[in-house]
């Protein structure tokens, strides 16, 4: 009966052995005990010895061959008896040695050879709200780029664990122009969120600080009779932002001439004008009629938004940009409506660009989104600069008049307070009622003199005032 | 080879009775009158003399230590005195015929044998040969230091007594102008010029390490023999029965060849004063009645151990001249008892209470002080008057001593605040010595010859890059291993060394544990490549006396978590004695020590970290075949103590990096510079050992299925280590994790960590995380993939703890919660 002898374990961690010497071949006829290879080791060589009588009827390996532990190397038996049930994986059929290889489960290419090409790259958001400053922990990493980079960390998404903002996110945001010019940078804390209007830091932001302060002001008082404490008062130390916005103003209102003219309107024509429209929607006949403007009723903000679009346009100095430093005094060819939105975050300034060429239904649709993505903190960084002219708009608060403060380095900024109802004599010698508004229109005095704020003024007011003809006319 | 002595079946079971000789006890009973034909006068007048200094120097001590003046002049010595007041003549006795080449080791309280043996090797140089050790040892420090007490008409003998007694003074009170820079201190003090060697503060510390001179002696065929002094309580010791299982090992008789045939130039010198401390040997801690038994039970010769009467300085004379001759005939090791009693405390702070004053003064009857003097005046040997002389001489001798050591201008400590780097510069020596010696290496086969060397021959055939042309990995038997990288280092030494010798557990006929040293046996005589007991203590202990005394060795412990069986060999004698020298002693010992896997919880740990905590050993553990070919040759190349950490997962790794393949000629890495396997942008690895390749398999798995670009560094050595590297990685990456196999509660790893975060803080993007195994035993080999970081697993800190990875989900739990969890648990 055909006996195979296999290569033998000389030890758990010995998987193949080198076959020395062959002792014996093919043919051979060999007695229980005698030499049939030697083998080696790592630690030896052994003798291998044949385990019964009989003759060699098949050899599988050639000296030097690497055979795997307990692999048949040979068979003994009867000549002419069958032996090549006994070949091993990887052998040749004949007998007069095969492939040496040793199995191979370590095999692998070479370390040049597994460079392949990245996977899924790891994520690059940005924030989807801006958070607020200190808000996440910050790697020490992501502090150090951002501040090299001047980059908004609250705009930065925190996906490091723990919620903490790692150089990835800074990344992101840089990539995603969150950034501060240079110039912005020097009013800036390194790795504070700057004037965070939510977009690119700019020098403008910085200046435009100030009526983020007011605004927001009024938020949290708003907040804080909403939440009354039982404590009687909280000492807070005061903030770094709180100290970049305190120290930004003061520059901001101390570098530049700004003054403050107010006037009121008659607002009758634009609420009658807005109410007609309300009572036509309400009636339906918005698709009766298929007007757009039904769609979406024009706010007493789109509607002023609108007007200053036009009226503006005849004012040029007013459309534009002063640059003291550069000795330049930029007039725009179009107007780029900067629009204040406060969101829970703080003031935001989107801009509707090109508003001189949009009409009242595009500027109120484009507005409201720009709003709402700002309400939401997805709002595109590109669409929060590049403003000719901002319009804010306290009339919620109640304002009856306010000085806005101007976003450097426009040269003027239109503040839009509450209705009210005001007297005035009428036709009849007696008084009469009627619902005012005040424009309060900031101006730079270094870049407009008075009476040619107060002429655009005017122009807007009486644009105001006649808006129903104003559209037929425009 | 062993092979050459079967163990035969009959014979091992035959009926027979083991036959034990007597075993002498105070055999010797003669006094001064007795010998006085043996000894001229001024012989026995210089053992009084001896004797005298010795009970004068420790009375002085005493005195410093109670009272904090001595003879009027004050002064305060904090550190230790541990006297030998009683003890002098078996001090005496022993140094009497001993000279320079002969090399004593001590105990904590061997200041008795350290004068003596200087007395009497100064009286058997010449005037030329003390000059020149005087005026040369530490540039003549301490000879200038006593000029003003030179006698210039006086007698260079009386000079080198001075000089000896103000160096070990100078040396127990820190002065740095101590023998031993101020480093060693009382327990410490030692000149090896004179053959003294370094006393110990471990009990029974000097046994194995007097085995290891003994081993020089004799491999190097050096004159002179090798005494170890240690105490009766000493026998408690572990560490002193491996010393005398190695000291006594049959392979000297049996398979030692030539003249390297027959015993060590040894003897184990107990000085019974009956108390180890305060627990009394006989009748209470031990169970001997005498040491003499035990060293007697060690081999068939016995050890021609014998109990001597150690207060009579003439029973040890003769009992020396006895056992030198012994050790002349190469039967030795001896094994020498000396009854003694101490009257002095353990310490000065030792109240005594653990005997009675009725004891204390019916020895005080048999105090050698008192009785040997008297012996010279009734023998006519000497009158009252000359002994008087005597007295008064060495009252005046120590009365200057004490004078100059305490001058603060004369004898300044060591300055930190002026060189902080003093100490520091005497941690390591940080020398290149290719060989200790110009004899002609003893080998079995010539360079010539080695060509046809089983392994020399099998490397030959192996590739020495582990990949082939076509980028497949080759099989282990093909590619050139780790293995072969220890081998390659190790045999060039020993052709390069006459010193080197190399021992451990099954290290010659079995290859060793993972057959690195297969081949060495058929190139390698016995006495300088043998299989050593199964004694780890004295494995390190033996091989740090074989430093000390001057050549090279390179031991092996099999397991890494057979280290604590060398605790104190290791923690407490290979690092400290370079520094504790002053600089004088140089420590070439390389440790080779294997860290395992497979084998469960006492035979896989990783205890890298347990050595690099102690300062003064160098640290290393290589990974690859280049790298371990490389620190090998560098560690047997320098003079500092090395031990080399090797993975068993790795002694069939071939060479994955260098592609040039692991060079057949020797070549230096040097120890403490990390290697750059492979360069990313993302996150950077630093790995020690196995880990290594684990640590790949991560950056693999990150590159190809996540696109974030791994780092990798390899440690190589943990200490000392260059963080260069690693900082530019990290500050190119700003994440790290820092990887090894260690359990990770109090690990290196830690330590490597705390450095970055420190050098590195504000350019990490997360904090240093490190991946030890879990603080667990090490379960079975099936269950070690929970157990060791594997390549999952810094993906999962990473994910969890670095940078998360988006949709990727961890196995591995890394959250502040489960960390709170285990460390509550100490888990």
């Amino acid at each position: 009966m055909a006996v195979p002898v296999i290569m033998p374990r000389q030890g758990q961690s010995v998987e193949s052995c080198i076959i020395g010497e062959w002792h014996v071949a093919k043919g051979d006829k060999v007695s229980a005990g005698d030499k049939l290879f030697t083998y080696e080791t790592d630690k030896a060589t052994f003798d291998e010895e044949a385990p019964s009588d009989g003759e060699i009827i098949a050899v599988f390996f050639e000296e030097g061959d690497d055979v795997p532990c307990l692999l048949n190397v040979l068979v003994i038996g009867e000549a002419g008896e069958s032996w090549e049930e006994y070949i091993p994986e990887g052998a040749t059929a004949d007998g007069a040695g095969a492939s040496a290889a040793a199995t191979e489960e370590e095999a692998a290419s070479a370390p040049e050879a597994t460079a392949k090409a990245a996977a899924a790259p790891v994520s690059t958001a940005v924030a989807t709200t801006p958070s607020v400053a200190g808000e996440h922990p910050v790697s020490p990493r992501a502090k150090g780029l951002a501040a090299k980079h001047n980059v908004d960390l609250r705009m930065a998404a925190a996906t490091g664990p723990k919620g903490r903002i790692i150089e990835r996110d800074v990344e992101a945001a840089i990539d995603a122009g969150f950034v501060a010019t240079t110039a912005a940078g020097q009013d800036y804390a390194a790795g504070i969120a700057g004037s965070g209007i939510g977009g690119a830091v700019r020098v403008e932001d910085l200046a435009k600080v100030p009526e983020l302060q007011s605004l927001e002001g009024a938020a949290l008082i708003d907040q804080a009779v909403l939440s009354l404490d039982e404590a009687e008062y909280t000492d807070d130390k005061i903030t770094n932002i709180r100290k970049v916005i305190a120290r930004s103003m003061h520059a901001s209102l101390s570098e530049m001439a700004q003054l403050t003219l107010n006037a009121s309107f008659d607002a009758s024509n634009i609420l009658n004008w807005r109410n007609r429209l309300k009572a036509l929607k309400e009636k339906g006949m918005d698709e009766k009629l298929g007007l757009a403007i039904l769609q979406r009723v024009p706010t007493i903000n789109d509607i002023i938004l609108y007007a200053v679009s036009r009226t503006v346009k005849k004012y040029p100095d007013c459309n534009a940009h002063y640059l003291a430093e550069e000795n330049v005094f930029r007039h725009f060819n179009r107007v780029h409506l900067g629009v204040a939105v406060d969101t829970p975050r703080g003031l935001m300034v989107p801009v509707v660009r090109n508003a001189d060429l949009k009409s009242i239904t595009q500027i109120s649709a484009e507005a409201r989104d720009l709003a709402v993505q700002c309400n939401e903190g997805s709002i595109n960084p590109d669409k929060l600069s590049g403003s000719t002219i901002t319009i804010t708009n306290m009339g919620r608060s109640g304002v009856e008049s306010f000085t806005p403060v101007i976003n450097p380095p426009e040269t003027c900024i239109v503040g839009v307070s509450s209705t009210y109802e005001k007297v005035r004599s009428g036709k009849d010698g007696g008084l009469e009622l009627y619902t005012a508004m005040t424009i309060s229109l900031t101006i730079d005095h270094r870049a407009i003199d008075g009476a040619p704020g107060s002429l655009f003024l005017q122009a807007l007011i009486q644009t105001l005032e006649n808006f129903d003809l104003f559209l037929m006319g425009s | 080879m062993t092979k050459s002595l079967p163990i035969i079946p009959e014979e091992a079971r035959a009926p027979r009775m083991i036959e034990l000789q007597d075993i002498p006890v105070n055999q010797y009973q003669k006094t001064v009158k007795d010998e006085k034909d043996n000894f001229t006068k001024e012989e026995f007048m210089n053992i009084y003399r001896d004797m005298r200094l010795i009970r004068e120097f420790e009375d002085m001590l005493m005195s410093i230590k109670t009272t904090n003046a001595y003879k009027g002049m004050e002064y305060n010595n904090p550190g230790p005195a541990h006297l030998s007041i009683g003890q002098e003549a078996a001090a005496v006795g022993q140094a009497f015929y001993l000279d320079k080449n002969d090399y004593i080791f001590g105990s904590h309280r061997s200041h008795g044998e350290v004068l003596a043996k200087a007395f009497s090797a100064i009286r058997k140089l010449d005037d030329a040969e003390l000059m020149e050790i005087m005026e040369s040892f530490m540039d003549g420090k301490q000879l200038k230091a006593i000029e003003s007490i030179r006698d210039s008409e006086g007698s260079v003998q009386e000079l080198a007594v001075d000089y000896i007694l103000y160096g070990i003074l100078a040396e127990i009170f820190a002065k740095e102008t101590g023998f031993n820079q101020g480093l060693g201190g009382s327990m410490h003090s030692y000149f090896t010029p004179l053959g003294i060697y370094p006393n110990n503060a471990i009990v029974g510390g000097s046994a194995d390490i007097s085995v290891g001179a003994a081993l020089y002696k004799k491999v190097n065929r050096q004159p002179g023999i090798v005494i170890g002094n240690f105490g009766d309580g000493s026998m408690g010791c572990g560490p002193v029965w491996e010393a005398l299982a190695m000291a006594t090992m049959d392979q000297y008789e049996t398979l030692w060849e030539g003249d390297m045939k027959g015993g060590l130039p040894l003897i184990f010198n107990v000085n019974n004063n009956h108390y180890g401390m305060g627990g009394q040997t006989k009748g209470e801690t031990m169970g001997y009645g005498n040491p003499s038994r035990i060293g007697a039970a060690c081999n068939p010769r016995q050890m021609h151990a014998e109990t001597v009467d150690g207060n009579n300085p003439l029973a040890v004379i003769d009992a020396y001249k006895r056992k030198m001759k012994n050790i002349e005939d190469k039967e030795g090791p001896i094994f020498l008892e000396l009854v003694t009693y101490r009257f002095s405390g353990h310490s000065p702070s030792d109240a005594d209470s653990y005997r009675t004053e009725e004891e204390k003064d019916a020895w005080k009857a048999h105090d050698p002080i008192v009785t040997y003097p008297a012996q010279l005046i009734e023998a006519g040997v000497a009158t009252q008057a000359e002994i008087d002389e005597i007295d008064k001489y060495v009252v005046d001798k120590i009365t200057q001593t004490v004078k100059l050591a305490i001058d603060p201008v004369i004898s300044p400590r060591m300055d930190l605040q002026a060189e902080p780097r003093a100490i520091e510069d005497l941690m390591f020596s940080n020398q290149k010595v290719a060989s200790f010696s110009d004899a002609e290496a003893d080998m079995l086969q010539t360079r010539e010859e080695l060509k046809d060397n089983v392994r020399v021959k099998q490397i030959a055939r192996r590739e020495r890059y582990a990949y082939d042309e076509n980028g497949k990995l080759l099989s282990p038997n093909r590619r050139y291993q780790f293995r072969d990288g220890i081998f390659e280092a190790v045999i060039e030494k020993f052709y390069e060394d006459p010193t080197l010798i190399a021992y451990g557990e099954d290290l010659r006929d079995w290859g060793g544990a993972y057959a690195a040293y297969r081949g060495l046996t058929e190139a390698v005589p016995y006495h300088r490549f043998f299989n050593s007991p199964i004694s780890e203590a004295a494995i390190v202990g033996s091989a740090i006396g074989y430093a000390m005394a001057g050549g090279r060795a390179l031991v092996e412990l099999m397991y890494c978590d057979f280290l604590g069986r060398a605790g104190d060999e290791v923690f407490n004698q290979l690092p400290k004695w370079q520094a504790m020298s002053g600089g004088y002693l140089k420590m070439p010992v390389v440790i080779r020590v294997s860290v395992g896997s497979k084998y469960g919880a006492q035979h896989s740990q990783d205890w890298t970290s347990l050595v690099a905590h102690i300062p003064g050993i160098k640290v290393v553990f290589p990974a690859t075949p280049y790298d371990v070919k490389g620190l090998l040759t560098s560690a047997l190349n320098g003079t500092d103590p090395v031990i080399v950490f090797e993975s068993q997962r790795l002694y069939d790794v071939g060479e994955q990096f260098v592609k040039e393949g692991v060079p057949a000629e020797p070549f230096e890495i040097t120890i403490g510079e990390p290697v750059m396997r492979r360069t990313g942008s993302d996150v950077t690895f630093l790995t020690i050992g196995a880990t290594l390749y684990r640590a790949l398999e991560a950056a693999d798995k990150l590159q190809e299925e996540y696109g974030i670009s791994a780092e990798v560094i390899d440690a190589r050595t943990l200490v000392p280590f260059n963080y260069d590297m690693v900082l530019e990685s990290v500050k190119k990456t700003g994440k790290i994790i820092v990887a090894g196999d260690a359990t990770a509660r109090g690990s290196y790893l830690n330590d490597l960590a705390q450095n970055i975060q420190n050098l590195a803080f504000d350019y990490l993007d997360a904090p240093v995380q490190i991946l030890g195994s879990r603080n667990w035993i090490t379960p079975a080999y099936e269950l070690e993939d929970d157990f060791f970081p594997q390549a999952d697993w810094f993906i999962d800190l990473y994910h969890e703890r670095i940078a998360p990875i988006a949709g990727y989900t961890p196995v591995n739990n890394f959250t502040d919660g489960e960390i709170l969890r285990r460390n509550k648990l100490g888990v």
